[in-house]
């Protein structure tokens, strides 16, 4: 399937990819050492490709198909923590089965990046995109991030490895990909080579804590209150120095791979003179944007913002930036039942991001594309409006749902 | 006449795109697993041409069941446009559907008779989304007019281009190329070179494919014909689409009725989800011949989508709106010839076979024969190699008691 060669020592080649197997094809540049597989759509065709690309001898590594979301990230928990680099991936319902091993990777500080093909919770079952499954991890030590385009997946999921891997952070990764509409959308996407990678991206270096007979130590023995706090203190720190390694992984990304990621956390879309702008993750940045061209021929000043990097958080980043604007309407593809102003998880992370301010914009809130409800672009223009709207007035009922039967 | 309406439809750019600017939305219609490999290879093949000819362009599928039941209607699509990436995904990206179609490309002619991929979706006709000059591409050994005697009207004039074929079982776990795919993508580029430079497409078909596909290609125009579809032309569409109830009108905590219950000797006397007939996943139907019936049962038994009902003399009907064309009742039946899959473009209704067998049974028998005519069809489905064709000398005669 070699298309369109491109004579370049930083690119393989140009092919035509889903969301995941763009993932996929990250995996095998990251050289991993181990992947533990458990089907679940819409991630399972990351699966399918890695054991395709294995069979066809393109890399190498243990693939093991687990008996179930449990034991999979079971599997890459112990795995990385022999200072193997790992792999897993799931979805929805999937992903909340291995939770427990999922909350432990975390706290034991072990580097795994994992695929996350959104889907919405069951019951009912349902195929369709909603962000609550990856949102989950937001508060137990993972980096959260999400990709909006087949050509992000594979950038972000390099990146992934080097963040979470570096000395100073060792948490893992959840790298989110909106279901259906990324995970099985196909576009033409620039596959690095492998030696650009492996400029990119070092071997996974756990020192002093890789679990070896060499090397004998304990993970994670029984506590008390008497070590604890310390403990979730030392992740407190990784995660606040995150950052800054996440700005320097995306600077070196640049130079390397002559991307233009400007800033890593989020991009801006219209925003220079814009009154009143739209922000949210994944792939609602399609329908914002021709949303956005239709009312800027008609003369509105709207812009949109999507949301990269959820953990850890822009803060002071998107507190200047937001600052600028009258009116932001945070589309949340979440909902967090009884929660502040019945509003979603996105917009309350916002809203108090921007409470220090001394002039704030007016923030409201948009729950929509529940379930893999499309979100049209004439629900978008329906958010710049009702957006715009607070430009010049309080808001009064800060959350709407779009495109809900009522 | 058609190739100029055609002309005139492509110059006319969407309100979306600008004077200069111009989207081509092409929507591939296949059976489910069956045709998804070769459906999401003719559409990964429309990016590549697209690419190369300097467009820009990406390929989805609509997202129905993986794996997707056997024959279920689904849907592969395709956008090409001189647009940049960034805007043709704003404008395409992230949607279940298409808003209009440049060009339907049909690989199963039997589902003009319309689609139900799934519950609450109701029966949609084959040309919904084919827009004011469109094209509906049909791969089918039939005339034009034969198809658009099942196809809805349209309130304007679009075209039904053919091209001669069978339906393709190309691509079921392994894809297994019967040529299916490039010529589809020849036709498109006769049909409208802007989804398809003709020139970049035998390129590219060189290259990736060799001669016999470059062949396949050429030859392909041959096979084309296109007709202007007036909006006169076509049946008055007589499934309506279901309306779903606000989100305070229904049970709480997913809480489902079920399917009320009901069951009565007769046609039609079992209680049905009406909400999800599932008629239009089959090509074929089984016809039955109930004078050579034994009464084993087997039919009723097997049947995956309970379609039989039992009849007081000890048959069992078909209820056609439920059939999915399956073919188990024709493989576990003992009797030679008294059910045999046939051709389902050749029914124009669902009316129940056993109450035609009650009325006039030598009639009903000289009727089956003539729609099971000399040839029996068998699908290769599990390898996905194609059909066999066996000729019947002779029909089996009446039986007498």
């Amino acid at each position: 399937m070699t298309e369109q060669v491109v004579k370049s020592p930083i690119y393989e080649r140009e092919e035509l990819l889903t969301g995941c197997q763009a993932v996929a094809h990250a995996v095998r540049l990251a050289d991993v050492d181990v992947i533990a597989a458990y089907p679940i759509r819409p991630y399972t065709e990351v699966m399918d490709t890695l054991s395709k690309l294995l069979a066809d001898g393109k890399f190498d590594a243990e693939y093991i198909i687990a008996d179930s979301e449990h034991s999979q990230f079971e599997i890459v928990k112990h795995a990385t923590a022999i200072g193997a680099r790992c792999f897993a991936g799931s979805s929805g319902t999937g992903w909340m089965y291995g939770f427990e091993a999922i909350v432990v990777t975390a706290t034991d500080r072990l580097p795994v990046v994992a695929m996350v093909g959104n889907r919405a919770l069951d019951d009912p079952g349902a195929f369709g995109v909603e962000h609550n499954d990856a949102l989950a991890v937001r508060d137990l030590g993972w980096l959260l991030v999400w990709a909006a385009t087949a050509q992000e997946a594979i950038d972000t999921t390099l990146i992934a490895y080097r963040v979470a891997e570096d000395p100073s952070v060792m948490m893992p990764c959840a790298v989110a990909l909106d279901g259906a509409f990324l995970t099985h959308s196909q576009h033409i996407v620039k596959i690095p080579s492998p030696e650009a990678v492996r400029s990119f991206l070092p071997p996974l270096n756990l020192g002093t804590r890789q679990l070896h007979p060499d090397n004998p130590i304990t993970i994670a023995p029984q506590v008390n209150e008497d070590w604890l706090m310390e403990i979730r203190r030392q992740n407190f720190e990784a995660a606040k120095r995150s950052k800054g390694v996440i700005y320097k992984a995306y600077k070196e990304f640049n130079e390397i791979f002559k991307t233009n990621y400007e800033q890593p956390f989020f991009n801006e879309f219209m925003t220079d003179d814009a009154e009143a702008i739209l922000i949210g993750m994944g792939t609602v940045a399609m329908p914002a944007k021709a949303a956005v061209k239709r009312l800027r021929k008609k003369g509105k000043r709207v812009g949109f913002i999507g949301l990269r990097w959820f953990r850890p958080f822009p803060t002071e980043e998107l507190r200047t930036s937001l600052s600028r604007f009258d009116a932001v309407g945070v589309v949340d593809r979440d909902v967090s039942y009884g929660a502040p102003d019945l509003c979603g998880i996105v917009f309350n992370e916002i809203r108090s991001t921007l409470y220090p301010l001394k002039k704030q914009p007016r923030v409201v809130n948009f729950i929509a594309g529940l379930g893999g409800r499309e979100i049209s672009i004439e629900d978008g223009v329906t958010m710049y409006e009702t957006t715009l709207k607070y430009t010049k007035q309080d808001v009064d009922v800060p959350v709407t749902w779009i495109g809900v039967r009522e | 006449m058609a190739q100029e309406a055609l002309m005139s439809s492509q110059l006319s750019p969407s309100e979306s795109t600008g004077s200069d600017g111009f989207i081509k939305r092409i929507e591939i219609n296949y059976r489910g697993i069956f045709q998804k490999n070769l459906a999401k290879k003719i559409g990964g093949d429309i990016v590549y041409v697209a690419t190369s000819a300097k467009n820009t362009a990406f390929s989805n599928g609509r997202y129905s069941d993986a794996p997707e039941r056997n024959g279920v209607p689904c849907k592969y699509f395709a956008f090409v446009s001189n647009l940049s990436e960034q805007d043709l995904e704003a404008e395409c990206g992230a949607k279940l559907d298409i808003d209009e179609a440049d060009i339907s490309v049909v690989l199963d002619d039997a589902m003009v008779k319309g689609v139900e991929p799934w519950g609450w979706h109701g029966i949609r006709p084959i040309n919904e989304k084919v827009r004011p000059g469109g094209t509906l591409l049909v791969t089918s050994r039939k005339k034009a007019e034969d198809l658009i005697k099942f196809i809805g009207k349209k309130p304007f004039t679009y075209n039904i281009a053919i091209l001669e074929g069978d339906n393709s079982f190309a691509g079921l776990w392994v894809y297994n190329d019967d040529l299916t795919d490039v010529r589809v993508l020849a036709a498109i580029a006769a049909i409208d070179p802007k989804v398809i430079d003709p020139g970049y497409l035998e390129e590219y078909v060189a290259r990736k494919y060799g001669d016999r596909s470059v062949e396949a290609v050429k030859a392909a125009k041959n096979f084309l014909t296109i007709k202007e579809v007036t909006p006169d032309e076509g049946i008055e569409w007589p499934h309506k689409v279901p309306v779903l109830p606000k989100w305070h009108d229904f049970e709480e905590g997913v809480a489902v009725p079920a399917v009320k219950r009901g069951f009565e000797i007769g046609p039609r006397g079992q209680s049905r989800n009406l909400n999800f007939r599932r008629g239009t996943t089959k090509s074929m139907r089984p016809l039955v011949r109930f004078d050579l019936c034994i009464k084993c049962t087997l039919c009723w038994a097997e049947c995956p989508d309970q379609c039989f009902d039992p009849t007081g003399d000890g048959l069992y009907d078909i209820n056609y709106e439920y059939c999915t064309g399956c073919g188990k009742c024709a493989e576990v039946c003992p009797p030679k010839e008294c059910i045999v899959m046939v051709d389902e473009l050749r029914f124009e209704d669902d009316t129940s076979p056993w109450e035609s067998h009650k009325g006039d049974p030598q009639k009903y028998i000289k009727w089956v024969e003539e729609k099971k005519g000399p040839e029996r069809v068998i699908h290769n489905r599990v390898t996905g190699t194609g059909f066999n064709v066996k000729l019947v000398d002779k029909p089996v005669p009446p039986k007498v008691n």
